[in-house]
């Protein structure tokens, strides 16, 4: 039987950064089976998919759908081949209606007018026969982040694609909505169609995939079926030695309150409040970690937290000093420190070198500078420190930082933030586009630190990782805190249901029920 | 060998954009009835060549007649007689360095300012008022009814101090004039960009104004202010300490000069050493980054717009007490601080680029101006210039198409023959 898809020999080098991003990758894939592809950040997947999609030239190499080989040279090409792809980031016109936004350049149209009717009904009967329903007159902007995936598979297989290629959609979804997607991907294979299915996240692969392929520094490592191998053995693949998947921890010894947060009202951007009378306390030697669904206001929460956003009503308190309205630099002062989301655009500067990030929080003291002239060489002495501490890899004093990885940035990131040990962490997302050894690695440091007497406030999406680290876990819905409870009380389904709004008492029942 | 690596990286987009200009406005050039080659040499010649110069070999080397009548060959750049041109660029270039510089401490902050020409005129204006007020009342406290006959003593005193009172006028006025759209922008978010356009027209009405009216010295039929005072004067070097330099012969280059060398390396030192240049880089790196590490992004930027128009008031000191003299109308229009942006995004900030484009630039304007004594028309040179700083302004352009281009063809001449043996193993 030929495959659905072949890639044979692909070779990809990009000159401006000198990566080699693929050498000599080989993918078959069958017909109507679910294939995921995994790797470890700049392990070469995304080049992969980007190839296949037509967004990248290869080198060198062959791409052979159903047997014949093809010219991939542009998106259009591949949307003839029968390819379509799911960004990561949806591609959505957020004020056109679903039907809208699924029709976007097929328009059914009267003498040179869009017939919105047939437009929408077209939509229904596509819906429904892969049984995906939607409202296909709701507008993007008012449905959920799951439903607009759903219209964006509905848009790729409206183009008739038999080849989906879905790039890690499940780093945004509720764990009800992933598990929703799951039960899609499964019948639309059924159905015939074939899924590349791109993640990280191992325990969705051993869900869904038939097979999968693992990709290691631009080589791919091997196929395997999916219930041959243990996620165990998977993850060992990707990194290429032996990970630790299971965070290691003590039980915490919480100290005296070192920061509560009481009724804030914070406004989003736009002015519309983002955080709603959220009130929480986080020890010393403990960690707090905020679970919720991305957009909950978490982010408005932690810049309330920092400095970076004006808190409307409430007080913060720190170490028993009112802090609601004092600057940054007065919060770092005092021993706050901030691992932010977003480490290209808010944790580091890419546009200039290893010293001017690393003391950016510091140099306005001595010996970092003196009467306001900065002094270099102990400048450059903190960053070797950071390299050197944190093993940072390829990182050197004086150069420009913009070709490291995610997750060597996100050393450098931590290592600024921890010199000088803080009394407060706050860290959102943390991990969030890190490959295993480097979320390991992220792991570990925050422990150590609360073992150390710090108190981490930890905000992640990512379930897993608020059940690995937190102490207690406040999960948070719609602006509020909606629940405090211990690590030891909860659920991953009893966390599931708050994170969509259900109260605490209803989600206990809930949890129960399922059990019994 | 890193340093040169980094200067043939800085300097290759800026050369291919003067290459593609060149050849983009060639086409002007053949509408305008004349050959590109040609034109272009009379325009090089014109420019920075000496006397005489035909070719673009002669920008380097010519051959000149000795007063015994023998033909000698010479080093054109440092050759004087007859008037070589590089001092009268270099003369011409100095206001273009600070208006550049004034460009790039903006631009470094994230400020897209380009009100130089506002505040270059305000420094103009202020020091051709005080150029002969101060003196005048100087002389009237001292009881001394004509400078003539005022005492040697009390003239070298004055010849000391008022130029830099002037100066630290001009570049108060201008940074006052700088700061206010600064404020506006960082209190009520008014675009910056927009804001310093409208200063300018207003900077360009006023002067006019005034020159017409309240400063107006006499019923010339072009409308100017009095000449300064000598004691306000920069003496040139050809006036004075080198009087007897015939390379400096040509031109009215002196201590102005000088001042725009130094202000470029404090500028380049306040940039790169000091934690107030540290802190407005990275406003402009990334102001959520700078916001995150503690850094007062408004005052950084505010400073930066402070210490821009300071610079910019300073060139308009210079181009009036160094060469001027006075201001007379149609000075408004001399887009000095406009050209300085041009230079500032031709030389992509970079303190050694200005250094490098302002002359170029310089030159370009003298033998565009020049040109025109010939058929062609002035406009030619701001054709060139526009066309090169449109080249430099699509560097992704040139670094994705044709450098990539060019590094792709010579990477695969030289991966080839190891790619062969691979072949025909399988």
């Amino acid at each position: 039987m030929t495959n659905a898809l072949e890639m044979r020999h692909i070779r990809k080098y990009f000159p401006s950064s000198g990566v080699l991003a693929c050498d000599d990758v080989n993918l078959a894939v069958q017909k109507g089976e679910v294939h995921a592809i995994v790797g470890e950040n700049g392990a070469g997947k995304t080049t992969l998919m980007s190839i296949l999609y037509g967004l990248v030239t290869p080198d060198e190499g062959e791409i052979l759908v159903n047997g014949t080989p093809v010219r991939i040279g542009h998106p259009h090409d591949a949307i003839q081949q029968g390819i379509g792809m799911v960004h990561q980031h949806f591609k959505l016109v957020p004020s056109f209606t679903i039907a809208e936004n699924i029709m976007l350049g097929l328009e059914p149209n009267r003498v040179g007018f869009i017939d919105g009717a047939t437009e929408a009904e077209n939509v229904r009967q596509l819906a429904e026969s892969f049984g995906l329903p939607v409202d296909p007159n709701a507008r993007v902007k008012d449905i959920s982040v799951g439903i607009q995936q759903r219209v964006e598979i509905l848009k790729i297989l409206q183009r008739n694609a038999q080849i989906l290629i879905l790039d890690e959609p499940t780093a945004v979804l509720t764990p009800q909505e992933v598990s929703e997607l799951l039960t899609v991907v499964r019948s639309l294979a059924q159905a015939g169609r074939t899924i590349l299915f791109i993640t990280h996240k191992l325990a969705e692969v051993k869900a869904v995939a038939d097979n999968v392929s693992i990709m290691r520094r631009g080589k791919s490592v091997g196929t395997y079926a999916t219930h041959g191998v243990s996620i165990r053995e998977t993850a060992n693949l990707m990194v290429g030695r032996v990970v630790t998947l299971q965070v290691e921890k003590t039980a915490a010894k919480p100290g005296a309150v070192v920061l509560s947060a009481d009724h804030l009202l914070v406004a989003g951007t736009g002015g519309i409040p983002a955080v709603f009378g959220a009130s929480l306390e986080v020890r010393s030697g403990e960690i707090l970690g905020i679970a919720g669904v991305s957009g909950n206001g978490q982010t408005e929460l932690v810049e309330a937290l920092v400095g970076l956003r004006p808190v409307d009503q409430g007080t913060i308190t720190f170490l028993g000093q009112d802090i609601t309205h004092n600057t940054v630099r007065e919060r770092r002062g005092a021993g706050v420190a901030h691992i932010p989301e977003d480490r290209m655009i808010m944790g580091l500067n890419l546009k200039t070198n290893l010293d001017e990030n690393v003391v950016v929080t510091s140099y306005q003291h001595e010996p970092y500078s003196k009467r306001g002239f900065l002094q270099l060489e102990p400048i450059r002495q903190l960053a070797r420190d950071i390299v050197e501490k944190f093993s940072v890899r390829s990182a050197r004093v004086g150069e420009e930082i913009r070709t490291l990885s995610g997750g060597n940035l996100q050393k450098i990131v931590l290592g600024r933030e921890l010199k000088g040990d803080p009394k407060l962490i706050i860290a959102n997302q943390p991990t969030r586009g890190l490959d295993v050894g480097s979320i390991e690695f992220v792991h570990k440091t925050l422990i150590e630190e609360r073992d150390k007497g710090a108190a981490v406030l930890l905000v992640s999406v990512e379930l897993d990782e608020i059940l690995a680290l937190s102490d207690r876990i406040a999960v948070m819905f719609a602006g509020k805190i909606v629940a405090v409870l211990d690590v030891k009380d909860v659920t991953e389904e009893k966390l599931g249901l708050l994170m969509a709004g259900s109260s605490l008492e209803h989600a206990e029942s809930a949890a129960e029920k399922a059990h019994l | 060998m890193r340093l040169l690596r980094r200067a043939v990286d800085s300097l290759s987009i800026p050369l291919i954009a003067i290459v593609l200009g060149l050849a983009a406005s060639g086409v002007f050039v053949i509408i305008a009835g004349a050959q590109p080659i040609d034109t272009y040499q009379r325009l090089f010649c014109e420019g920075f060549g000496p006397n005489p110069c035909a070719t673009f070999g002669d920008l380097l080397f010519t051959q000149v007649e000795t007063e015994s009548g023998v033909l000698q060959t010479v080093f054109s750049p440092t050759y004087g007689a007859g008037g070589s041109r590089i001092a009268l660029v270099l003369e011409q270039a100095t206001p273009l360095i600070l208006t550049a510089l004034s460009a790039a401490v903006a631009f470094q902050a994230g400020m897209f300012s380009i009100g130089m020409d506002g505040q270059f005129l305000m420094g103009a204006i202020t020091v051709a008022f005080l150029g002969y007020w101060l003196p005048d009342q100087i002389y009237l406290l001292a009881g001394v009814t004509d400078p003539e006959t005022a005492p040697q003593a009390l003239l070298t005193i004055m010849h000391l101090i008022i130029p830099a009172i002037c100066i630290a006028a001009a570049m108060l006025a201008g940074a006052i004039y700088s700061w206010i759209p600064g404020y506006i922008k960082i209190k009520l978010n008014v675009n910056e960009l927009i804001s310093t356009i409208i200063f300018n027209a207003i900077a360009v009405q006023l002067v006019g104004w005034l020159i017409n009216f309240p400063l107006r010295s006499d019923l010339n039929n072009i409308a100017r202010t009095r000449r300064i005072d000598d004691t306000a004067w920069l003496v040139p070097f050809n006036r004075g300490i080198f009087q007897d330099v015939e390379w400096f012969s040509g031109a009215r280059l002196g201590v102005g000069f000088l001042i725009a060398l130094v202000a470029a390396l404090l500028v380049w030192y306040y940039l790169k050493r000091t934690t107030a240049g540290y802190e407005q880089r990275m406003t402009r790196g990334s102001s959520l980054f700078a916001r995150f590490g503690g850094i007062p992004t408004g005052r950084a930027a505010l400073r930066a717009m402070i210490i821009s128009g300071a610079l910019s008031g300073l060139a308009g000191a210079i181009a009036i007490l160094g060469v001027e003299r006075r201001v007379i109308d149609g000075f408004q229009a001399s887009g000095t601080g406009f050209d300085g942006v041009l230079v500032a995004i031709l030389s992509k900030e970079s303190i050694i680029g200005i250094l490098l484009f302002a002359p170029f630039f310089a030159g370009l304007n003298l033998g565009a101006t020049n040109l025109q004594f010939g058929n062609l028309p002035r406009q030619l040179g701001g054709i060139i210039i526009s066309f090169i700083v449109l080249f430099s302004a699509m560097e992704d352009f040139i670094r994705a198409r044709l450098i990539s281009l060019w590094k792709r063809r010579t990477l695969l001449q030289r991966t080839a023959p190891v790619d062969k043996p691979d072949g025909n193993a399988v």
